[in-house]
């Protein structure tokens, strides 16, 4: 087993080198592929030279790239029926919503498949889905849905926000005997960062402190993070930044330990309001430390319906590192803030 | 059908068992199940036995099948043990899936049995999966996807069988026709012609899915043509289902009604057995006494096996 020799605890040491988290998703792949014959990757265009926005481009391997028609159902079932042979797939979509033409295969099917059979079978498996956003993508381009897979027993999800990130969670999800939900955000696609050359994995389910503070915990994953960290480091604000980096398994003990401290608590979930992340974080540190909250807890995110198209709308729609930073003040200020999510409903 | 007179003694017998181990077991749980000792929906194949069988008999272990919901057949016709069967159907920890599968979920990694599905359809795609990832690393063993003549209205079956065509995979569909989707007959939850559908992407063709000995030689075209490299194979075996969609009653459709001298595979591979000379009357009454005996050694088993400890699923 190639991957038993990577230590999950293992940090690989920053070296200055600087690469794109679209250049970090692309180097853990191909190394990936190098060092486990059984990985390869599937997907509509994974094959193109376009290289899925660049993410797959001239890999070692190419004859482990296999590109596929539009039938999103069957070839996730397919997938599956590899890594049952003893195959680790990488099934790639070019947009998160693509994932939903397979919600039988991965709900029923993925992420059953262990449970079923009381895992005498391992399904290693990785879905990676790219978030959009703008440009007038509209509803059925945007989604993120990170809150929605995270529900369903037997899916690992994993949102990266850093180019370090990107690569070890990758390396790490391709690694797992487990399926991993690997959400990625092509707004982050262009974002530098350090990156070592070595191969590393980082653990799932470990939350990573973005930035230190006193005030506020802030908890926010994926693009919500960068904006987060760009809000408070340009206002300066006392925040305590918490990136759970995977949002199943979630890593709820620091998130809590760092609630006790600060008795605040903003969740920025960049997905749908109802049921989702936010609300099962806000749940948890409710239930868990309850007597440590200041402050009633708040969530910001999408309103509670699809994304618009026109510019205009968009920029309503969409949560801005400087509206994230009025929040985060007011409440650093004691306020009560009670974000309004029915306003935010389309009036029936 | 000439290959029908050629068959060997040792095939026509194994072909026999199988089909009376999945026939008497069927009845056995029948009989049982309005006790209750089985809390799990059982879709029997009383009536279907010869597809399992006839195509069954040319799969080897590494094969890899991928079944639907009406798992029993097969899954014994591939190997599965009948006690793994017997005890998962009870719930005991001792069953192939240890409590956690029930009747449609099966699981026997030793027999090429990587699990099932109950939801119709959708492991059409991961034998098609299977041939994948047997043509990636150069293997020889064949991914196969069983499934009934419902499934083929569903876009996960058009969607399979173009893909395993592009990549001219080793995959060998079996579609067991039994002329019912739930209680809706063929003619009304299909407009298409199931044989004439498939061969627009691979070789197909249609059997008498209650000739055993007719499965059991186009079966071995089949296989023979994807074992040597000639891509995905389709096998249409039209059969009938004796009994109700799910549980332990027989099909009360008059349209539906069983001849059992035009319909049951195994009194016809008996009387040919007798007639050719390959078996006599009295090894045919020996044979069905020794399967009720290793059904009677299952159900002992299973009853007195452990249920799996509830906590393992406590909050």
């Amino acid at each position: 087993m190639p991957w038993s020799k990577f230590d999950s605890t293992y940090s690989a040491p920053l070296t200055g080198r600087q690469i794109s988290y679209c250049a970090a998703l692309r180097e853990g792949l191909d190394q990936a592929m190098g060092l486990d014959p059984r990985v390869f990757a599937i997907g509509l265009d994974a094959d193109d030279k376009f290289g899925v926005f660049g993410s797959m481009s001239n890999l070692t391997h190419p004859e482990r790239v296999l590109g596929t028609p539009i039938s999103e159902n069957a070839m996730t079932g397919v997938a599956l029926g590899a890594a049952l042979s003893g195959l680790r797939p990488v099934h790639v979509h070019l947009r998160v919503d693509f994932m939903l033409v397979a919600m039988d295969q991965i709900v029923n099917y993925v992420a059953k498949w262990e449970d079923m059979f009381d895992r005498q079978v391992r399904v290693p498996m990785v879905i990676r889905g790219i978030v959009g956003r703008g440009w007038g993508c509209g509803a059925q381009h945007s989604q993120t849905l990170h809150g929605w897979f995270a529900q369903i027993p037997g899916l690992k999800v994993v949102t990266p926000s850093t180019p370090y990130d990107a690569k070890g969670l990758l390396l790490a999800s391709i690694a797992d005997d487990s399926p991993v939900v690997f959400l990625e955000h092509r707004w982050l696609y262009k974002n530098m960062g350090d990156v070592p050359a070595e191969i590393y994995t980082l653990p799932l389910g470990k939350a990573h402190r973005l930035h230190q503070g006193d005030r506020l915990t802030v908890v926010a994953n994926s693009l919500a993070a960068m904006h987060a960290l760009t809000a408070i480091e340009q206002h300066g604000l006392d925040v305590d930044l918490i990136d759970p980096r995977t949002i199943k398994p979630l890593d709820i003990d620091t998130i809590v330990d760092s609630v006790r401290h600060t008795g605040r608590l903003l969740v920025v979930d960049y997905d749908f309001p109802f049921g989702g992340f936010a609300s099962e974080v806000v749940a948890q540190v409710t239930e868990r430390a309850f007597t440590s909250l200041r402050l009633p807890p708040q969530r910001l995110g999408f309103p509670d319906r699809g994304m618009p198209s026109s510019g205009v709308l968009e920029r309503a729609y969409y949560q801005t590192p400087e509206r994230l930073a009025a929040v985060m003040q007011r409440m650093i200020a004691g306020e009560s803030v009670h974000a309004d999510h029915q306003a935010l409903v389309v009036p029936s | 059908m000439p290959r029908n007179k050629t068959i060997q003694r040792d095939a026509a017998m194994w072909l026999l068992r199988t089909m009376r181990t999945i026939r008497q077991t069927s009845e056995r749980i029948a009989a049982l199940y309005p006790t209750n000792v089985m809390e799990t929906p059982v879709h029997l194949c009383i009536g279907q036995e010869a597809v399992a069988a006839g195509v069954c008999r040319h799969l080897t272990d590494a094969d890899k099948l991928f079944l639907g919901h009406r798992t029993h057949g097969p899954a014994l016709a591939k190997g599965l043990p009948l006690r793994s069967l017997m005890a998962e159907l009870y719930g005991r920890t001792t069953g192939c899936s240890h409590g956690y599968g029930g009747s449609m979920h099966l699981l026997d990694l030793a027999h090429g049995l990587p699990g099932s599905s109950a939801i119709v359809g959708g492991s059409i795609a991961l034998g098609v999966g299977a041939g994948l990832a047997a043509k990636m690393t150069a293997q020889n063993f064949l991914g196969v996807s069983w499934f009934g003549d419902a499934a083929t209205n569903a876009g996960v079956f058009y969607e399979s069988l173009n893909f395993a065509t592009l990549q001219k995979l080793p995959v060998l569909f079996v579609c067991e026709d039994n002329g019912y989707s739930n209680v809706m007959p063929r003619a009304a939850h299909s407009a298409h012609d199931i044989q004439s559908l498939a061969a627009q992407f691979m070789p197909a063709c249609t059997v008498d899915g209650t000739d055993v000995l007719a499965v059991y030689a186009a079966a071995q075209d089949a296989v023979d043509a994807i074992r040597t490299g000639g891509g995905p194979q389709f096998l249409h075996c039209r059969t009938k289902r004796w009994m109700k969609h799910q549980g332990h009653e027989r099909c009360d459709l008059p349209e539906n009604a069983v001849d059992v001298a035009r319909d049951c595979p195994i009194h016809k591979l008996e009387a040919f057995l007798r007639d050719s000379g390959l078996a006599s009357a009295a090894e045919l009454v020996a044979l069905a006494r020794q399967i009720e005996g290793s059904i009677d050694d299952a159900i002992r088993f299973a009853e007195s096996s452990p249920f799996p400890s509830p906590h393992l699923v406590e909050v």
